[in-house]
């Protein structure tokens, strides 16, 4: 991903400005500042949600050839919104495995899903501790699981970049440690990129190797700063 | 000593301030203040004969008539109802496939602007022509026969069901149909997995409605010969055999109080969401 002179202004206040940062495969980036920084702004024009007002992102998939506007290529994203943004009556089986909808044709999803999907969708659902009844509505159940749901959608999407809007929000800190332990394994074993919005210092220094911080006082002081204290993962044999 | 902090109570004044009067002047006291003037209005217009009845003494001579009911023609009247159930639930299933189409078209969150203008037209339409002429229309196209009926119901039905399906699309929030999108779903993966499941509890509930209010239709449209208990009903009506007529009102009464009372309770169940809890009918 490469990001140049990015800027997003809101009325007569920009948010950020003059934003440049490369982002590597691999790469597992905390996005912190304050409540009302413009994070989630950011996060919207770097997965191609939100227009920035000015500025450029271009991003280059591994095995395809050029750089494209991240609007092209959402297919590629898998996002885990602030708000969650679920099909409440629908069961939690069902919302993960719209993860995959982009793969598949509209027709084959009229009838259904293919098995396999269901029973890999399930295992992430096991694997987040939300598969005791997968069939229940996400409506019936707590905040805390429904935030798993979404990083399981997310997950069975796999996808090249993950863009999560403060995925652990909800999540005590057993749980908070599994999900950005499972990001950051993506990251850094499955070929992937993560952009995450997080507040707690502790999971910033223990799970990202980037720290893109916004400044409420001076919307240009964006800055990239290289976190050296991450737990490195050695790749499997 | 020092002055109370402010917010402190003994800085509040003794009474909270009061609104000026227009300020209550909100959408719901004007319009309610319209309704009670034209009740005045009205009561003070409408003129009665001004013949000198005993309105008492008529109505009951009347339904003196009724009593007790004729069940020799229960038999017939069983197979008039069954064919005016028949085309109750027939017309309602088709007027659902047909109000889906026009719902989808007339929903502001889904078509654009000319489509759901066309189609609010179309529907506005539909629904100023009453029941029983749509049967007329029906009987003079196709015969004096229940698929006059079943056409008149479907066409009367359209008009209500595509409006409150409209309203049910609106209803659903789209952003998570956008957020799938987001994520790579087609229009039609977005329209199933985001719109359908939150519309869906609202659209057989309204189904449901129609139905119960169908088959109350039915037996009325026989009266113009479009089939079912309507006819039977007109034929007493004519020969004022009011005992006979009371039966066929009898059997109305059982099967409509017996239809409210089941879609009262899958409408209560849909609207808690009790979709994974067992089925009890003490509910």
């Amino acid at each position: 991903m490469e990001v140049r002179g990015l800027g997003f202004r809101r009325g007569d206040r920009w948010l950020f400005r003059n934003l440049d940062f490369d982002l590597q495969i691999g790469d597992f980036v905390a996005l912190v500042g304050p409540s009302g920084v413009g994070k989630t702004t950011l996060l919207s024009c770097l997965c191609g949600l939100a227009e920035p007002s000015e500025g450029t992102v271009r991003i280059q998939l591994p095995a395809e050839p050029g750089a494209r506007p991240p609007a092209e290529l959402r297919r590629h994203f898998g996002i885990v919104f602030q708000s969650l943004q679920l099909i409440q009556k629908a069961s939690l089986l069902t919302n993960v495995l719209c993860g995959r909808l982009g793969a598949l044709n509209g027709l084959r999803t009229l009838v259904g899903f293919p098995s396999h999907h269901r029973r890999e969708a399930y295992a992430l659902l096991h694997d987040l501790g939300v598969a005791a009844d997968p069939e229940k509505w996400v409506c019936e159940m707590s905040g805390g699981e429904q935030q798993r749901v979404a990083i399981a959608r997310a997950l069975f999407q796999k996808p090249v970049i993950y863009f999560a809007d403060e995925p652990v929000s909800s999540l005590d800190s057993y749980y908070a440690g599994r999900v950005l332990g499972r990001l950051q394994l993506e990251a850094s074993l499955g070929n992937k990129a993560v952009f995450c919005v997080l507040h707690n210092s502790s999971h910033i220094e223990r799970f990202a190797n980037l720290a893109l911080s916004l400044d409420p006082q001076d919307p240009t002081a964006c800055r990239v700063r290289r976190l050296s204290a991450r737990t490195e993962i050695s790749p499997r044999p | 000593m020092n002055a109370p902090p402010p917010g402190s109570p003994s800085s509040l004044p003794l009474n909270p301030p009061s609104r000026p009067w227009y300020e209550r002047l909100n959408v719901i006291n004007v319009t309610l203040l319209i309704f009670l003037l034209a009740v005045v209005f009205s009561g003070a217009s409408i003129q009665g004969s001004d013949r000198d009845l005993n309105v008492w003494q008529n109505l009951t001579n009347f339904l003196r008539e009724f009593l007790p009911p004729d069940f020799s023609v229960l038999p017939r009247t069983i197979e008039a109802l069954i064919e005016t159930i028949e085309i109750a639930v027939l017309s309602t299933f088709c007027s659902i496939i047909i109000s889906l189409l026009i719902g989808l078209g007339a929903a502001q969150t889904l078509a654009p602007p000319w489509l759901v203008v066309t189609m609010r037209m179309l529907l506005n339409l539909i629904r100023t022509i009453p029941s029983l002429i749509w049967a007329v229309i029906a009987v003079v196209a196709l015969g004096a026969t229940a698929h006059a009926g079943v056409a008149a119901l479907t066409l009367y039905s359209v008009g209500y069901l595509g409006k409150f399906f409209s309203e049910a699309f609106e209803s659903v929030d789209i952003n998570v149909a956008r957020s799938l999108r987001g994520i790579g779903a087609d229009p039609l993966q977005a329209f199933q997995f985001g719109i359908w499941p939150h519309a869906k509890p609202l659209i057989w509930s309204h189904s449901i409605w129609m139905l119960e209010y169908n088959i109350r239709s039915a037996s009325i449209i026989g009266y113009v010969g479009a089939g079912g208990l309507g006819l039977q009903l007109h034929a007493y009506q004519e020969f004022q055999q009011w005992d006979r007529f009371a039966t066929v009102l009898l059997c109305i009464l059982s099967v409509v109080t017996l239809l409210d009372f089941l879609g009262e309770w899958i409408r209560r169940r849909i609207a808690n969401h009790n979709r994974n809890a067992p089925v009890s009918i003490a509910e």
